[in-house]
């Protein structure tokens, strides 16, 4: 899932720096509306084009990991699960984005990274609040945090193949096809994978020496997609197949005759178009679709696996999707955007006492941005209302109808941009959480996020030089988290609105380059501090504590040094000391350094690459007791015509 | 109660001349954990103090393992501990010192013991046995032999079989089918009972209730469970076993009693009777309906649950509870009679035990670990206490325990006790 194309020279070409103004109003659009303003106007992030594939990256949580404000969830291995949250917001708070489109999960709202290759996208963006175009649909207000992948639009025609190999037993294969014909382009993108997954971990404490190897970490996937464009209609076709193993933590035992065996398989596909048009003066149209089927079965009926129910479940997710927006942009100092989102979504499931749950979900959002003496605001209200249909057993949960609104204040002078925001949203609960067997609870009422914002962000262009810093104070506010939590007085698990938590926090972005006659020297940095605090109950001696998984601080650095035809990419991401218990001073995460290393050179059609993850081999978790896999090389070879 | 905890402090003072006071109060907790984080912890308490919260490390130099499920006193110098999900059964001796561990019962649960055997229920389908790997399509209940500490025999009963009680040579064991919702079963509703020799099943006693998955308190030949209910129509219940009438071969309904109270966490009290704490819980409204119970099971039983039921705890136990964010265990010990209760609080705190007089009045409150649920009291006049364990033999008045570490006040002919620290067969 690394870069494995570059039709421009590795290096040569522009080195966009993280935080670079990335034409807010344009990138979703047809490539011929260039209507950019230079100057930003929301808290935006981007990694694109060679600086994209220059990073030593598996998958998109690898590239999203360097965003500031971003904590990444992962349970280790290529298999784990991948899932980003930003700025405490909590995972089920990020929108993940195709080219505009939502990839959702009716059933538990999180997206898994690590489905998605970095290999087709021209660029990562991470938008806090969300995304400010003049023509947007409704879904793109919805979330705490917007991530867009943004996928390429090849200019030339050409087929390259690449085949890799990996430490712990990893195998990947290639093959991508892409043309550009007539004012059509497109691509055909395959890849498939196989990891035995079975790193070595250690844990050394004053309390034991454990040294064992990972298992049941292994994974196999397909992935096959495809895409097409011409002028403002782009559509995209993407399938993925997995099967792969769901290790437990790593627990005392005597020996390793029982672990934890858990089997996932996947099967996703979908499908969509979008179009946008621009007609008369200052109307522009935008219309998306989409259609998405999901299968997973989970098995846990295993010999060796004593510990959990035999459970061998079905989950059968459809998800249909349409919106149209309409923006009119009467004046040049103001534009309106009204739009209508219609979603339906379906959930089958052969769990016991469960029917079949349909939600219907309908956003409508308006939204304004104006123009006056270079201040500059934008002011959204989003409607939102879901509908559940199912004869489960206790019902559906009461609709729900809610109002949000949004507003960014921004002023722009000599290469300075201040901007301050302010966004209230929520999520709504999810279908497991409303519906899953004994666990679900569909009295569940939505939990609230506000977010306030005040930012500053500078740049510098020449073409020798540039440079660029953006930095964001914060203030988040949870309200009626929704967790799962043993009933009081029983020994049954449910899912409950409990708890408040209060985040303050900075984010800054710096980046500079520089490009003298044959190199390219860039270097990145992002750095966040937070204390997310719990605000939950004041008798409780956990308030006021930081919350569990919480870094106080984290940074990254990556360095990129490139020569003609030779590249080397260094990558430094800290993320410092976060507890994970209130019970013990003990219970902490420690702090951890990870150093990633990738050299790439290319002559004629060949490119080589070799990467070497956790250079230090640390060791080190982002959940307790599931190690990660420390230091990995990986190999590759490209050929392309 | 009170004169005789006088009477005892001072009958301890005076034995322990040359080690100074004696220690009245010895409480092991077991904190759980969070599941798959193997940080299960053993607490000691002595004299009103915490010892330590991670006595089993302190002792051992390394760690009990993830979700310590249940503790029982097998013989004054051993003790035995089900560590669910590290598939560990684990001996110890009354300091704390390991002295064996089997990890042939996956999946364990709860604990029973006659003195030289001990007996495990499990959720799992395999058993490694001394005569080889034993498999199961339910659950099953092991024994394991307290000298070699090797399994010798395994039997296969209901789904999930949780709570174990030893009495009069047979075991009575709770079936949940707790995995009623992820496995094609329903829930069960029955008791099985072994012959604790053989682990023939001899009878199965249809309760009615489901998913008994409680601990199973024992009061002479009274058993304590409780039923959640399923939290949408079926209501939770406590039932009440009578395991003389179960082995004289009564029918079922006549075996027990079901009463409408809930009793998730219960415990034997001094006096006979039992304590329940229980909350039922309906997804239909979102409404908790708590109770604070003591039982008394002979009158229960007599009235078939019109009477016996009485809504207090001693003191100002039931207040004290009331402003837990989540009580998770109450606990009353059988040698001297204090109260003890547990509040896990947001699962990701370090819980708090409470403790009270035998009269209900709070006398601490102590920082424990992560989801405390599980305790045993020790001996006062055990290990580190006397040094002649034979010297006070004579007393002939000695209070008389049976072998789950509970006051009895009649000895069943034939039957093995505990009087002054050692076991004895009773005439």
């Amino acid at each position: 899932m690394r870069s494995f194309l570059f039709i421009t020279a590795v290096v040569a070409g522009s080195m966009t720096l993280q935080a670079k103004q990335h034409a807010d109003s344009t990138q979703s659009l047809s490539e011929l509306v260039v209507t950019a303003s230079r100057r930003p106007l929301a808290t935006a992030q981007t990694l694109e084009g060679p600086q994209l594939q220059a990073l030593s990256s598996t998958s998109i949580a690898d590239a999203l990991k360097y965003f500031a404000g971003v904590q990444i969830k992962d349970y280790g291995g290529l298999g784990g699960l991948k899932t980003i949250n930003v700025r405490s917001l909590g995972a089920q708070h990020v929108g993940v984005y195709i080219d505009g489109i939502r990839i959702t999960n009716a059933q538990n709202g999180t997206v898994d990274l690590g489905k998605f290759s970095l290999s087709t996208l021209e660029s990562v963006s991470l938008y806090n609040a969300n995304k400010l175009d003049r023509c947007q649909s409704p879904s793109e207000f919805a979330s705490g945090a917007t991530v867009y992948l943004r996928t390429r639009r090849p200019d030339t025609d050409s087929l390259s193949v690449l085949g890799s190999i990996g430490s712990f037993h990893t195998y990947k294969g290639k093959l991508n096809a892409q043309f550009n014909h007539r004012g059509w382009s497109g691509f055909i993108d395959g890849e498939y994978l196989n990891s035995k997954g079975d790193y070595k971990f250690r844990y050394k404490s004053q309390y034991e020496d454990t040294i064992g190897r990972r298992k049941n970490s292994d994974i196999e996937y397909y992935r096959i997609e495809g895409a097409a464009f011409h002028k403002g209609f782009s559509t995209h076709l993407y399938c993925y197949v997995s099967e792969r193993g769901v290790p437990g933590g790593i627990v005392r035992r005597l020996s390793d005759k029982y672990i934890n065996v858990g089997r996932e398989w996947d099967v996703d596909w979908f499908g969509q178009a979008s179009w946008t048009h621009r007609f008369a003066h200052g109307h522009q149209v935008l219309f998306n679709a989409k259609y998405t089927q999901e299968y997973l079965r989970y098995c846990t009926d295993y010999p060796e696996n004593q510990n959990t129910a035999r459970v061998n479940n079905h989950y059968h997710q459809k998800d249909i999707y349409a919106s149209a927006s309409y923006s009119y942009t009467p004046f040049d100092w103001l534009s309106v955007n009204a739009g209508y989102d219609l979603r339906q979504s379906w959930l089958k499931a052969d769990l016991r006492n469960f029917r079949t749950v349909r939600r219907l979900d309908q956003k409508a959002v308006l939204a304004i941005q104006a123009e006056q003496w270079g201040v500059r605001l934008a002011a959204s209200m989003l409607y939102q209302h879901y509908r559940d249909h199912t004869r489960t057993h206790a019902g559906a949960a009461d609709p729900l109808s809610r109002f949000t609104p949004s507003v960014t204040l921004g002023y722009s002078i000599k290469g300075f941009s201040v901007r301050a925001w302010y966004k209230k949203i929520f999520r709504v609960p999810t279908l497991n959480d409303l519906y899953y067997t004994q666990v679900g609870n569909r009295n569940l009422k939505p939990e609230y996020t506000r977010q306030w914002d005040l930012g500053l962000e500078y740049h510098y262009d020449t073409p020798l030089w540039s440079a660029s810093a953006q930095v964001d104070g914060y203030i988040n506010r949870i309200d009626n988290r929704i967790v799962c939590l043993p009933l009081k007085g029983t020994y049954s698990w449910s899912m409950m609105n409990y708890g408040k938590t209060h985040c303050r926090g900075l984010n800054a972005n710096v980046s500079g380059r520089f490009t003298p006659h044959e190199w390219t020297f860039s270097l990145t940095g992002s750095l966040t501090w937070q204390k997310d605090l719990n605000k939950t109950n004041p008798e409780s001696q956990s308030y006021n504590k930081p919350i569990c998984y919480s870094p106080t601080l984290s940074y990254g650095i990556t360095g990129i040094v490139g020569w003609r035809w030779i590249s080397l990419t260094v990558s430094d991401l800290h993320v410092g000391e976060r507890m994970w218990s209130y019970a013990d001073p003990e219970d902490v995460l420690k702090p951890y350094n990870n150093i990633d290393l990738k050299l790439t050179g290319r002559w004629k059609m060949l490119m080589a690459s070799l990467e070497i993850n956790d250079l230090l081999d640390e060791q080190y978790e982002h959940v307790p007791r599931y190690p990660m896999p420390g230091r990995s090389f990986t190999f590759s070879l490209t050929v392309s015509i | 109660m009170k004169k005789e905890y006088n009477s005892m402090l001072v009958c301890a003072v005076a034995l322990s001349t040359s080690i100074g006071v004696n220690a009245q109060e010895k409480l092991i907790v077991l904190n759980e954990g969070n599941w798959q984080s193997d940080n299960g912890k053993v607490s000691y308490f002595e004299n009103g103090k915490i010892v330590s919260n991670q006595w089993f490390r302190d002792v051992n130099g390394y760690k009990i393992g993830d979700t310590p499920n249940d503790i029982i006193q097998v013989r004054p110098d051993l003790i035995a501990i089900t560590v669910n999900w590290s598939n560990i059964v684990q001996f110890i001796n009354a300091q704390g010192k390991a002295v064996a561990a089997t990890e042939d019962i996956p999946n364990n649960r709860r604990l029973a013991t006659d003195g030289n055997y001990v007996y495990v229920t499990s959720y799992g389908h395999e058993c490694g046995t001394i005569n080889g790997t034993k498999e199961f399509e339910k659950g099953f209940v092991a024994k394991i032999d307290a000298n070699t500490f090797k399994v010798i025999d395994a039997t296969e009963v209901g789904y999930e079989p949780e709570g174990i009680a030893y009495y009069r040579g047979k075991l009575f064991v709770a079936n949940s089918g707790g995995y009623a919702f992820q496995e094609g079963h329903d829930y069960e509703t029955t008791l099985s009972v072994l012959d604790a020799e053989t682990l023939k099943l001899e009878r199965t006693v249809d309760t009615g209730q489901i998913n008994m998955c409680s601990k199973m308190s024992q009061s002479g030949q009274y058993l304590c469970l409780n039923s959640p209910g399923d939290y949408y129509d079926i209501p939770g219940a406590t039932i009440i076993i009578d395991s003389d009438a179960v082995l004289a071969g009564l029918p079922d309904d006549n075996c027990f009693v079901s009463l409408t109270c809930s009793s998730t966490y219960n415990c034997t009290a001094l006096d006979g009777s039992f304590y329940a704490v229980g909350a039922g819980y309906s997804y239909n409204s979102g409404d908790y309906t708590f109770n604070y119970v003591t039982i008394d099971p002979q009158k229960a039983f007599d009235t078939d649950g019109e009477e016996g039921i009485e809504e207090e705890l001693p003191g100002s136990i039931v207040e004290d509870i009331k402003k837990m964010v989540m009580p998770y265990g109450i606990y009353v010990n059988p040698y001297t009679g204090y109260i003890y209760a547990t509040d896990a609080a947001g699962f990701v705190e370090g819980g708090t035990l409470y403790q009270w007089s035998p009269q209900g009045k709070l006398l601490g409150k102590h920082g424990v670990y992560i989801n405390p649920g599980h305790f045993l009291a020790l001996n006062p006049k055990g290990e580190s206490g006397i040094t002649d364990p034979h010297q006070d033999t004579t007393d002939e008045n000695a209070d008389i325990y049976n072998l789950q570490g509970i006051k009895v006040s009649n000895v069943n002919s034939g039957e093995i006790y505990i009087k002054n620290g050692v076991k004895y067969i009773a005439y």
